[in-house]
């Protein structure tokens, strides 16, 4: 059974496609910054996992390019990065406003 | 049994506590009874795997007994790059023995949680996350596990940062108070000083040999690829290094000194936490780590500082107990103390030993601390013995439970803890009389230690259990718990007597199938020392034996005469001693005045404002500030050209009716708000990709 899996690329996809749109769903309906963060990561990942699968089935493999994985890892590395920033912007915010609410957050409306 | 069944039951072991998280994180306030007995029942099932496992080594009982897989997790050997991570499974005598003690402590700790993490009522005393709770302690078990099953490192690593993780969650689970969220950032945060040099020693373990598997290591350590000449670095050879580093990982999990500051603190979280991280799992994981890397230290000599942080630690740990008065920290104090045995025993080379007091103090320590829970839940959480007293009466389950549990730590004779405390003072008096000069030092601590230890523990039972009551009013409304918190106690306080542990009906035999079955890993490379090793023990063990009766007699007796019979007045005891030992045992030796006002302020503050002048003065002033001007200077022209050619020209003579018209209706959709404008670009995006789909695929 796992021998099938691992030969169809396009399970690999639409797990891909369901992490991203998981994702997406999480950023735009939650009401809470560090939620709507988690929905970044998710983003993140199911966009990592995309380069690893086509990485792992394009034609010709064993060649001694990696660029697909590596630019997994390069994801995964700034995704840390960012939740830093990140959470250190929703420190800041919750320090000048007492709540991490983003809809509370629109000094930038026109 | 077939070896691929147990393999299939050590994975399962892990992943069913696992999958208990995951569930009770999902749903957990949904389930009736808030799904306790999701996690209580998967660690249960977890617990029945594990005794299959330990009755296939026992059906073997052989000391070399081993059954492991492994699978590769990661390779780059088809891209040229030497980089192949194989992890998997490893069931030895060690982590079968280790499977059926944190199965079965956790079991009880889980079953007791039932209880204690509700009010007098039955009521969740703290609402919804009382679910939460189960869910973290299901995951803290469930890391402990997988790191005992790891037969490399790197799952190894990761089980024990999971952990670090979870300690961070217990201990913090009273968030309202202040004081529980600062130990659970200490706790985090110390254990990280000391996971460096573990992760820092992987690496360099990886770089030297390229596996973290430790059949890998041990292969590598037989080629001599330790020792080379050739991979040694300012004098030092790879397995020193390696061995160094990877203790350094033990010192910060276990609380041995200098990292010993977390521990105490994190007497914050409740009690079955403490019993979980004190006993079976957080503490323990440090121990185990070095008893598997054992060949790399003994073969870079790294035994001499294991043994001296382990005896130093025992000792200084054991004199601050003395002084306390929180029942809990009286308890935290003596896990470092013996937490301080075990990283000696080690050190002097009793591989066994080492071991043997690892399970049999966990096993009365989960006693104690549950005990102590009992206790407290009885007291209405009065946690100051020096409102207790008399409760002996009251809560009989406990107090026989925690007097069998003392005992045992005390090191009488009859119960667990004398055998693994025997064998180990036995093998430091070895040592000492082997080595001579400074390694005196370690045998005197030793035994100071456990005479202290019997001391302490027995201050506690009188202080608590006998004498008149301090607090009528609780005193009077003190009353056991229901089954649940009893059953655990009584199974523990039995598992301490000796018979568990040699199957001998000689209490002062302590070798038995334990000594027999755990035995350090056969290498060719090792056969001297511990040859040698096992010398010391046969050498010391009698005058040890006497010596280690007379000190525990002699604590146990004096402990009853200040606070049992109360012949000599505590008071009077404390005033022998001169002030600065009262000032450096009330502020802990100033080890936490050091790493926050020296260490930290004085240390790492300056570095960090450094910084922020170097970034606020060259970066913001002089770069952007600096473009700052270049572009007013621009802008300002830009202004001119805008004013006069633009706005007078352009859209004064268009006029504003069309213009204004268009802005008022566009205005409503720039609110501000963040997710209004990413749910336009989504739907933009999807509209687009739609009407462009045949020009685009």
């Amino acid at each position: 059974m796992l021998a099938g899996l691992s030969t169809n690329l396009g399970l690999y996809l639409g797990l891909s496609a369901v992490f991203f749109a998981f994702g997406v769903l999480t950023v735009l309906t939650r009401k809470n910054a560090v939620g709507l963060f988690m929905g970044v990561e998710l983003m993140l990942n199911g966009a990592a996992l995309n380069f690893v699968a086509f990485q792992t089935f394009r034609p010709g493999t064993h060649d001694s390019w990696l660029h697909g994985h590596v630019f997994s890892l390069f994801i995964i590395i700034l995704a840390a990065i960012e939740a830093a920033v990140a959470l250190a912007i929703v420190l800041r915010v919750f320090a000048a406003r007492r709540t991490i609410d983003p809809d509370r957050a629109t000094e930038l409306r026109g | 049994m077939e070896q691929s069944n147990l393999i299939t039951y050590a994975i399962l072991i892990p992943l069913l506590p696992l999958a208990a998280y995951f569930i009770q994180s999902a749903v957990g306030t949904r389930l009736p009874r808030m799904g306790d007995w999701v996690s209580t029942g998967a660690i249960f099932l977890s617990f029945l795997l594990a005794t299959q496992i330990f009755s296939a080594m026992w059906g073997a009982h052989d000391p070399s007994w081993v059954v492991a897989k492994s699978w590769t997790w990661v390779d780059l050997g088809s891209a040229g790059l030497p980089v192949k991570f194989d992890i998997g499974v490893r069931l030895d005598n060690l982590s079968a023995v280790m499977l059926l003690m944190v199965t079965l402590c956790a079991t009880l700790i889980h079953l007791f949680s039932t209880g204690y993490m509700r009010d007098h009522h039955g009521h969740p005393a703290d609402g919804y996350r009382y679910a939460s709770f189960f869910s973290y302690l299901s995951l803290f078990t469930a890391a402990m596990l997988g790191l005992v099953i790891s037969d490399n490192l790197l799952t190894l690593f990761m089980c024990w940062e999971v952990m670090g993780l979870c300690s961070y969650l217990l201990i913090g689970f009273y968030r309202h108070k202040h004081s529980a969220a600062n130990a659970s950032i200490k706790a985090f945060m110390t254990t990280r000083v000391g996971d460096t040099g573990l992760f820092l020693g992987m690496l360099a373990l990886f770089a030297l040999i390229g596996s973290f598997q430790f059949e890998e290591i041990y292969k590598a350590l037989q080629d001599g690829i330790f020792t080379d000449p050739k991979n040694s670095l300012l004098g030092f050879s790879a397995a020193a290094m390696i061995g160094f580093l990877i203790f350094c990982g033990t010192v910060g999990k276990s609380a041995q000194f200098p990292l010993q500051v977390w521990l105490p603190d994190a007497m914050e979280g409740p009690t079955p936490v403490s019993a979980l991280i004190h006993a079976a799992t957080m503490v323990a994981a440090g121990v185990y780590l070095i008893i598997r890397v054992f060949p790399i230290l003994d073969v870079g000599n790294v035994l001499p500082i294991v043994a001296g942080i382990g005896g130093f630690t025992a000792l200084f740990a054991a004199i601050l107990a003395i002084k306390q008065n929180d029942i809990k920290k009286v308890l935290a104090y003596s896990t470092l103390s013996q937490l301080g045995y075990m990283v000696l025993a080690l050190g002097v080379g009793n591989f066994t030993a080492s071991f043997f007091h690892l399970i049999t103090h966990a096993v009365f320590k989960a006693c104690l601390f549950m005990c102590s829970g009992s206790v407290i839940y009885a007291m209405h959480h009065e946690q100051d013995m020096r409102h207790m007293g008399g409760l002996a009466k009251k809560i009989p389950f406990t107090f026989w439970s925690m007097f069998i549990a003392t005992l045992a730590i005390a090191g009488a004779p009859f119960f667990s803890g004398f055998l693994s405390k025997d064998m180990i003072l036995a093998s430091v008096l070895g040592y000492g009389q082997h080595h001579g000069g400074l390694s005196w030092l370690l045998v005197v601590s030793g035994f100071v230690t456990a005479g202290l230890t019997a001391f302490y523990m027995f201050r506690l039972v009188f202080m608590t259990f006998f004498g008149h009551p301090h607090d009528h009013h609780h005193y009077d409304e003190a009353h056991e718990g229901g089954w649940n918190m009893w059953f655990p106690l009584v199974t523990l306080a039995g598992l301490s007597l000796w018979v568990v542990y040699t199957g001998h009906v000689n209490p002062f035999q302590a070798q038995g199938w334990f000594t027999q079955l755990i035995q350090p890993p056969k290498l060719p490379i090792l056969a001297e020392s511990v040859k040698e090793y096992a010398e010391f023990e046969h050498h010391g063990h009698v005058p040890a034996m006497i010596a280690s009766l007379v000190v525990a007699t002699l604590g146990i007796f004096f402990s009853w005469l200040v606070f049992g019979a109360k012949k000599i007045p505590a008071a009077k005891l404390a005033g022998i001693w001169p002030n600065f030992v009262h000032k450096a045992i009330d502020n802990l030796y100033f080890f936490d005045w050091f790493y926050i006002k020296v260490a930290i302020q004085k240390g790492l503050m300056p570095f960090a404002k450094f910084w922020t002048i170097v970034d606020d003065k060259v970066v913001d002033r002089g770069m952007v500030d600096g473009l700052g001007d270049v572009a007013n200077v621009a802008k300002g022209t830009i202004n001119l050209i805008d004013d006069v050619v633009v706005d007078r020209t352009f859209v004064d003579g268009f006029g504003g009716g069309i213009p204004s018209a268009l802005g008022s209706s566009l205005k409503v959709l720039q609110n501000g708000q963040v997710q209004r404008y990413l749910s336009v670009a989504v739907v933009a995006l999807m509209l687009l990709f739609f009407f462009l789909r045949g020009v685009l695929f």
